[in-house]
């Protein structure tokens, strides 16, 4: 049952302007799990996110989630419709404290006070470090601090698919273990997820299942053990030496 | 003494100067559009609360409450149907828009109101208060509540409010902004719209003090734009800074140096700051 996919994409295309990047990107991603993509640098999958979430136009093919066609939805209607994107480098209102940058989550929601308290405790109860900081700037947060706020924002725009472009880049190993093990517990709870990760072992490790993409395109796709099982994917991703 | 007379007249003026300058700041931090229409709003103000007090005889500080929606809304439906259709070309471009739509605002008013300068006199007058030997009249103290009123009113907007956040969260970062479901032209609308409604509001504050023109418009855009420079671009604080500094300078050049030559010595301070200090007393922030 196709409703099942929180994610279908057939033949998908994008670009820059002139610059094409996706050339007909195929993807499934099932409700309540998590999907990787992986891949080398410039191979598409921030180009992707960045169509998927709306802010950049889909020039050809079909977008498709939980039965409803996105394809020429706004970033607007996509995030109404509960697609959400942390993106690369966080990109957090610096400026603004935690609490305000987690509160602009919501701002489409426009939901109530009440329930906005409820939903930012909920936040805050994932992770406990936002909360002694919620007055504080954003930009005074140490990089996991900030990956913490810009996945809470996330959060508080009531994600049916929270996509989150690179989780551990430029992170301690300790801090990608908190924010993995948050991750497992937000899917635990329900929630799908689609990961981008330069780190080959973690993203395959935490998935369900995960796309390999390379120039635009998906070039192979399976249960993440099953790929990190893969010697051909071991040697181009995981610079696993071969004795 | 004369010290204290001057500072003191230095704040009363730089609140006003702040109040000026806070709409040009936050149309051009958070649009990216220097507003020369900000000039000829402040004096479209000013001939508002004229015609006010003389048709219905009522004070200034009432016109401030029929300004302000009057004002935002002229403001929003400038941007919605005019520049936003070319916000995104290069600054010049909107800068030649907003310099066209002053020549036709501005024109428009030497032609119905004539360019004869009038000045809007309160009777009786409201005498002025003095303590100490510091002579402050009145009409200018409350003009100069009003203003501070009227700053921190933005302020809490921006700090307090869903919109409020909004409009900071355009300026900090557009794109991300975008991925929050923010309507950025929406929110371009209701900036420039805030813009013109504190420009307006200032407008009529002016009237309480100087003498109105569509002439003056030019002067007053100096000063916004100077205040912007002087106090930082992008907030509050800056605004207020570059207000007070502005007026205290003005005085000081008026007292020693004589009246004629003291907006040059503010112009003067201007190119200083822009090769020494450019992001300006406060510095450059998200709005706060």
């Amino acid at each position: 049952m196709t409703d099942s996919l929180i994610l279908e994409l057939k033949g998908l295309r994008a670009g820059y302007g002139e610059i094409q990047v996706l050339w007909g990107i195929d993807l499934a991603a099932h409700r309540g799990e998590i999907t990787a993509l992986v891949g080398s640098n410039g191979a598409g999958k921030t180009t992707l996110m960045r169509a998927l979430s709306g802010l950049i136009p889909i020039q050809g093919g079909h977008y498709i989630s939980e039965g409803r066609d996105l394809t020429d939805d706004s970033a607007a209607e996509i995030l109404a419709h509960g697609i959400v994107h942390v993106p690369e480098g966080r990109r957090l209102f610096g400026a603004m404290s935690v609490e305000d940058n987690l509160l602009m989550g919501a701002y489409a929601r426009k939901a109530r006070s009440a329930e906005l308290r409820r939903d930012l405790d909920r936040v805050y109860a994932t992770f406990p470090k936002l909360r002694e900081r919620r007055s504080q700037a954003a930009a005074t947060l140490s990089g996991g601090e900030q990956q913490m706020c810009a996945i809470g924002r996330g959060l508080m725009s009531a994600p049916r698919l929270l996509m989150i472009d690179e989780l551990s880049l430029g992170l301690s190993p300790l801090l990608v273990e908190q924010l993995v093990a948050a991750l497992k517990s937000l899917n635990a709870g329900g929630m799908s997820i689609l990961l981008i990760e330069q780190d080959v072992t973690i993203a395959l490790d935490l998935c369900h299942r995960a796309f390999v993409m390379d120039m635009g395109r998906v070039v192979r796709s399976g249960a993440g053990e099953e790929l990190l099982a893969d010697p051909v994917i071991r040697d181009a991703y995981l610079g696993v030496l071969q004795e | 003494m004369q010290a204290v007379q001057i500072l003191i007249n230095a704040l009363v003026l730089g609140c006003l100067y702040a109040c000026i300058a806070i709409g040009f700041s936050l149309v051009w931090g958070v649009l990216n559009v220097i507003n020369l229409i900000h000039g000829s709003f402040i004096v479209l103000g000013a001939y508002l609360a004229f015609g006010l007090y003389h048709a219905l005889l009522l004070s200034p500080w009432y016109a401030v409450v029929i300004a302000a929606p009057l004002f935002f809304v002229f403001g929003y439906l400038l941007q919605r149907l005019l520049l936003n259709r070319v916000i995104t070309a290069p600054v010049l471009v909107t800068l030649t828009l907003t310099f066209g739509l002053d020549l036709i605002l501005n024109n428009a008013m030497i032609y119905f109101f004539t360019a004869d300068y009038r000045k809007l006199i309160l009777s009786p007058p409201l005498g002025s208060v003095s303590l100490f030997h510091v002579v402050v009249p009145v009409d200018r103290l409350i003009a100069t509540v009003s203003a501070l009123a009227l700053t921190g009113l933005l302020y809490l907007l921006l700090r307090r409010s869903r919109i409020g956040r909004a409009i900071v969260a355009v300026r900090l970062d557009r794109d991300a902004a975008v991925l929050m479901g923010v309507d950025v032209k929406q929110v371009y609308a209701i900036a420039f719209g805030l813009g013109a409604a504190l420009a307006g509001c200032a407008g009529v504050l002016m009237a309480l003090i100087f003498p109105i023109s569509p002439l003056t418009s030019s002067a007053y855009l100096g000063k916004a734009f100077v205040v912007c420079v002087l106090g930082g671009l992008g907030s509050v604080s800056g605004a207020l800074a570059g207000g007070v500094l502005l007026a205290l300078v003005e005085g000081i050049g008026a007292t020693f140096v004589g009246p004629s030559l003291a907006t040059t010595l503010s112009f003067v301070l201007l190119i200083v700051f822009l090769i020494a200090r450019p992001q300006g007393l406060v510095g450059r922030k998200g709005f706060e």
